[in-house]
């Protein structure tokens, strides 16, 4: 299978040039081909790879060790896997400068500090000490940043450094980049599927189809161009036509499922100190679902919407609080289902469709086997699978097809509440505008009531009735989506800020 | 970390408790005793007999019985052996410490020879090294243990260049420390290599499965984008990564080590606990039985708990926990 076909691709010192396609381009591909990085049953068919006239396909695995981190270097895609687990940071820092330089110890320790800085910490001594799991996702993509820039290289390859942080983390790297770009003369290709982040940051861009570049140019030329599929990546959200629904009498419909004063706490050791201390994750909180509505719960990472979900759908219990569905004591019930952000590790790959599908019947003791399977099959193709391929492995199916089928599994339980927790944030926007539409379709259908949580607002609009903003596990606004742009809280603000940040000017529609 | 390690040994104790108690059940379940022999000897009167159980105190009921193990326990006798008429403990002491002279360089030795080899089979990039590697941990998972010490008898009674059993030869005891080390190390080697061969394989398919799996990670892609050598890839950055499995495997290794030991002792007439175990078992030897358990599920114990300790002290994420 050829990934990429005829590539031409040329950076100038101190430019970045922007990488844009769908999932499945061959953008990642060509990032790590620009490294010699690609997989073992990857191989560089034909064509060259020139860095200042050496060509890197023919180099030998010691010059490529040379030129990596030193010359050309890599922010790959999830920031969370980028670091070793177990070592310390500054271990991983120090060691690229190692490769690359024979400073001393006291110089790699100045160094190493210095680099953090660079990178926005203020407490650079604490991070190096520390492991990747104590920091937060945008701090591990920072950590990543500055490993990868140590040695101060001239070109920077960065492989989708925003996807999985929420909105305004990835609004402060791009910050972050920009301003290394200016003040190091990097330069950069930077490879992504949100044309957002480009306007900004990028001086030409190349758009992908395929394995192959579909079109050329700076932003300007690029958006008058007439082929659909440049203007779709480019304007996922004016691609996705959709009229905002009519919005549901909120008031009047019962309410499905209440919250009441829930709180809770997790106990957590300090950072390298053995003192514990306490972090409200819940507090207080106040909360009513309409019947046939959907509720959208957005706040940055930490701010504790993800427990909250996880109390209601009965995964944690709450140290105080009541939580009434249909006016009764709630207990983990099928009425209430829940989906994950990440389909890959939500789903066992190993079962194929259709037992991922009916085992929720089974586990119900539905009906017979025959009755499972015929139901199984009716319900992928509820969600806009083929129930041909109910044979294939749930591993084999794409990031999008792989959601729909875990909300085809959570809807073989018949539920009248269905929490998705990030559920649409891996996906890139074309493909969330899929969901959404889908989402919005069984709602009419089936009357089913969603709890919507996010990070971002993409779509908040079209299919929201009522916006929850929480902060520090509280609940600190709320707000109809048509008052978002409007709103004072600085929690809100900052959401709209990033949203806005990251989004293409005059598509926002979406807010 | 001291409350950690506190924890563990508590929960060997509590451990140790019930085994013992097992023990006593289960071999009270089995049928017949030591004194069961002389019943078919016409020539010793039945009254005799109850004697000589009220002397050993067989005709006591069980807890009683329990009871008393655990008193002469706590006084390091741990029973008495009706066989020898000595202390159980007077016999087991010196084969646990020819046991552990056995196993200890045998597990250190594998694991040595295991890490290396299995890290750089898994880093490797030709073909040809997977294949033989899979032919060759096949073929040695695939021979039985006692196979292996037949085989390494065989071998020394063909070239004559080891000794074909005992732990020492006659008189070495006479000779200087030098000599005598010199003697017990020639002597040990076959039993040694036979265990380590007996162990090899398996540790070698873990390790490398193991370190595959960290290679095929996002952070040691990133790793390599960094320009870091190969050597420091594999070995500082992929083996941390996958010591966790490894070190779980490192506590299971001691226990799987003895009992193909005591195998390999009763063959190559290693003065361990083994033969110990088998003819104390043959003769009904209650005490020295369960004192020979005991020991086993010991050095299993203790086993399992250095695994944890180098399991905190390796993942930063454990320790958390903890």
């Amino acid at each position: 299978m050829r990934a990429l076909r005829g590539v031409d691709l040329e950076v100038a010192p101190g430019q970045t040039v922007g990488v844009l396609g769908e999932s499945g381009s061959g953008k990642s591909s060509l990032a790590l081909a620009l490294m010699r990085l690609l997989p073992r049953n990857a191989r560089i068919a034909s064509g060259s790879i020139e860095y200042r006239g050496a060509n890197l396909a023919e180099f030998t695995s010691k010059q490529l060790r040379k030129m990596r981190g030193a010359e050309v270097a890599l922010i790959s895609q999830e920031p969370a896997l980028a670091l070793n687990p177990v070592l310390t940071l500054g271990t991983q820092i120090k060691d690229v400068l190692k490769a690359h330089s024979t400073l001393d110890r006291a110089q790699l320790a100045a160094r190493s500090k210095e680099i953090l800085c660079e990178m926005g910490f203020e407490d650079p001594e604490r991070i190096l000490r520390a492991y990747p799991h104590q920091l937060s996702g945008g701090q591990r993509q920072r950590v990543a940043i500055a490993q990868a820039l140590v040695c101060r290289p001239q070109l920077l390859i960065a492989d989708e450094p925003l996807s999985s942080l929420d909105a305004a983390t990835q609004a402060e790297i791009v910050d972050l980049l920009q301003r290394l770009k200016r003040e190091m003369g990097l330069a950069m290709v930077f490879v992504t599927h949100n044309a957002g982040v480009l306007w900004s940051l990028a001086d030409l861009i190349v758009v992908m189809r395929e394995g192959a570049v579909l079109a050329r140019g700076s932003m300007d030329e690029l958006q008058r161009s007439p082929d659909p599929y440049v203007q779709s990546v480019l304007f996922p959200e004016k691609s996705v036509l959709m009229a905002p629904r009519e919005k549901a009498p909120a008031a009047l419909a019962q309410p499905l499922l209440e919250v009441r004063n829930l709180s809770k706490k997790f106990i957590q050791r300090h950072i390298l100190s053995r003192k514990k201390f306490m972090v409200q994750s819940l507090e207080a909180v106040d909360l009513a679902l309409p019947e046939g509505t959907t509720t959208a719960v957005l706040g940055r990472s930490g701010s504790g919407k993800s427990t909250l979900a996880r109390c209601i759908a009965g995964f944690e219990t709450p140290d105080s609080g009541e939580i009434l569905l249909e006016g009764r004591k709630q207990q983990l019930t099928r009425t209430v289902q829940m989906i994950f952000q990440d389909a890959a590790t939500s789903l066992n790959p190993r079962f194929t469709a259709r037992q991922v599908v009916a085992e929720p019947l089974e586990i119900a003791r539905w009906k017979t086997e025959l009755d499972r399977m015929a139901r199984a099959l009716e319900l992928m193709e509820e969600v806009g699978l083929d129930s041909a391929s109910a044979g294939r492995l749930a591993g084999e199916f794409s990031g999008g097809q792989r959601q729909r089928l875990a909300l085809a599994r959570a809807l073989a339980a018949e539920p009248k509440l269905l929490i998705m927790d990030e559920a649409l944030s891996g996906l890139d926007v074309p493909l969330q505008a899929q969901m959404v539409r889908l989402l919005m379709d069984l709602q009419a259908r089936h009357g089913l009531t969603y709890l919507y949580i996010s990070h971002d607002l993409n779509f908040i609009s079209l299919f929201v009735q009522e916006i929850i903003v929480m902060e520090a596990g509280q609940i600190v606004e709320r707000l109809a989506p048509s008052r978002l742009g409007r709103s004072e809280h600085p929690a809100t603000r900052a959401l709209v800020m990033a949203s806005e940040r990251l989004h293409a000017p005059g598509v926002e529609a979406v807010v | 970390m001291i409350r950690y390690i506190a924890r563990r040994i508590g929960h060997g104790a509590v451990m140790l408790f019930g085994i013992s108690i097992f023990l006593f059940l289960l071999l009270q379940a089995a049928p017949g005793e030591f004194l069961s022999d002389l019943k078919l000897n016409s020539q010793i009167s039945p009254e005799t007999i109850v004697g000589l159980r009220a002397q050993y105190g067989l005709d006591q009921p069980l807890p009683v019985r329990y009871w008393k193990w655990v008193e002469s326990s706590a006084k390091g006798e741990f029973g008495y052996s009706f066989a020898y008429n000595v202390p159980a403990s007077t016999l087991l002491w010196p084969r646990a410490r020819n046991t552990l002279l056995l196993s200890l360089p045998a597990v250190l030795l594998s694991w040595l020879i295991a890490v290396p080899l299995g890290v750089l089979v898994a880093g490797s990039k030709w073909r040809w090294v997977d294949r033989l590697f899979s032919a060759g941990t096949s073929t040695l998972l695939a021979l039985p243990d006692v196979l292996i010490a037949l085989l390494a008898l065989l071998i020394a009674l063909k070239t004559g260049l080891f000794p074909v059993g005992g732990m020492t030869s006659i008189g070495a005891q006479e000779q200087s420390i030098w000599a005598w080390l010199c003697d017990l190390a020639w002597h040990m080697a076959l039993p040694v290599a036979a265990l380590v061969v007996g162990l090899l394989a398996m540790i070698l398919r873990h390790v490398r499965a193991s370190v595959g799996e960290v290679l095929e990670s996002s952070y040691m892609r990133a790793a390599e984008g960094h320009g870091l050598s190969r050597f420091k890839l594999l070995f500082r950055y992929a083996l941390p990564a996958a010591a966790n499995p490894l070190i779980s495997l490192f506590g299971l290794s001691v226990a799987l080590l003895l009992s193909i030991s005591l195998l390999i002792e009763v063959v190559m007439s290693w003065p361990g606990i083994g033969p110990l175990l088998l003819e104390s078992i043959l003769s009904r030897d209650l005490f020295v039985v369960i004192g020979a358990v005991m020991l086993s599920t010991v050095f299993l114990i203790l086993g399992n708990l250095l695994g944890d300790i180098l399991l905190y002290a390796f993942d930063p994420r454990i320790r958390r926990q903890a």
